[in-house]
């Protein structure tokens, strides 16, 4: 499946809505997609992830990328993460960086 | 065994991931199991791509290989990029993965997903190509 990844500003926030299979192949339009949230300055960065259906550590790089990019106070909250994909975040220990949620808000 | 050739290109990544599930669809792998196939595949063929080719300046094919036995599934990649064992590479450490995000080095994680996702790795280097063996075991 194509991947997507959609942001739309609410308030402070910024919300990126990824979809389809997250490899090395597309990271840097996800990559480009956090700038653009970036120059926003949003004081939290919400990822929904429920529709991703792969994501390899290229991925993780960006969300690496996104939380040096934004800033120690900027927290990122990942909604919907489920199976591999969680498990992915899991065995890298990006659970314990970021916020998992089932839902939001 | 079942063999493809495609062009070591990231437009590729996907094609190699689908031949792969469709492997472990065929030899009955559960879904967990397929998945962590098909991302160690995927790390080490960008590997392959990124660092074996394109920095390097060269243009190849990546052969996948499928063979199914009654114990295992086995896929092979072979590639004529520079020589890469990943298993020589410095993997994070359970400290590494502890850090906050802020404080993580930007590296190394692929290689770590891909040894750790499957029941066997073997790397070997013969007459400039590069051999990287996967194997899953089957229920």
């Amino acid at each position: 499946m194509a991947f997507s990844a959609n942001l739309e500003m609410t308030g402070s926030e910024a919300r990126i809505t990824l979809e389809g299979e997250l490899d090395a192949a597309v990271a840097d339009q996800f990559r480009q997609t956090v700038e653009r949230a970036a120059q926003e300055k949003p004081q939290k960065l919400v990822l929904f992830m429920d529709k991703l259906q792969f994501m390899a550590s290229a991925g993780l790089r960006v969300l690496v990328f996104a939380k040096q990019r934004m800033g120690r106070d900027v927290a990122i909250y990942v909604i919907g993460a489920t199976g591999p994909v969680l498990n992915t975040m899991q065995m890298s220990g990006f659970h314990q960086a970021v916020y998992l949620q089932e839902s939001y808000p | 065994m079942i063999q493809h050739s495609l062009p070591a290109s990231l437009a590729a990544l996907s094609d190699i991931r689908r031949l792969v599930t469709q492997a472990c669809q065929t030899a009955g792998l559960s879904e967990d199991a397929t998945y962590r196939l098909a991302l160690a595949v995927d790390e080490i063929a960008t590997n392959i791509i990124t660092h074996g080719y394109e920095e390097q300046g060269m243009t190849g094919d990546i052969v996948v290989s499928l063979d199914q036995t009654d114990k295992d599934l086995t896929v092979i990649l072979e590639d004529t990029g520079v020589a890469f064992d990943p298993r020589a590479q410095s993997l994070p450490t359970a400290e590494d993965l502890d850090k906050p995000l802020d404080d993580r080095e930007i590296g190394g994680l692929g290689i770590f997903l891909a040894l750790a996702g499957v029941d066997r790795f073997d790397y070997q280097r013969s007459d400039n190509v590069n051999r990287n063996l996967f194997v899953m075991n089957l229920a």
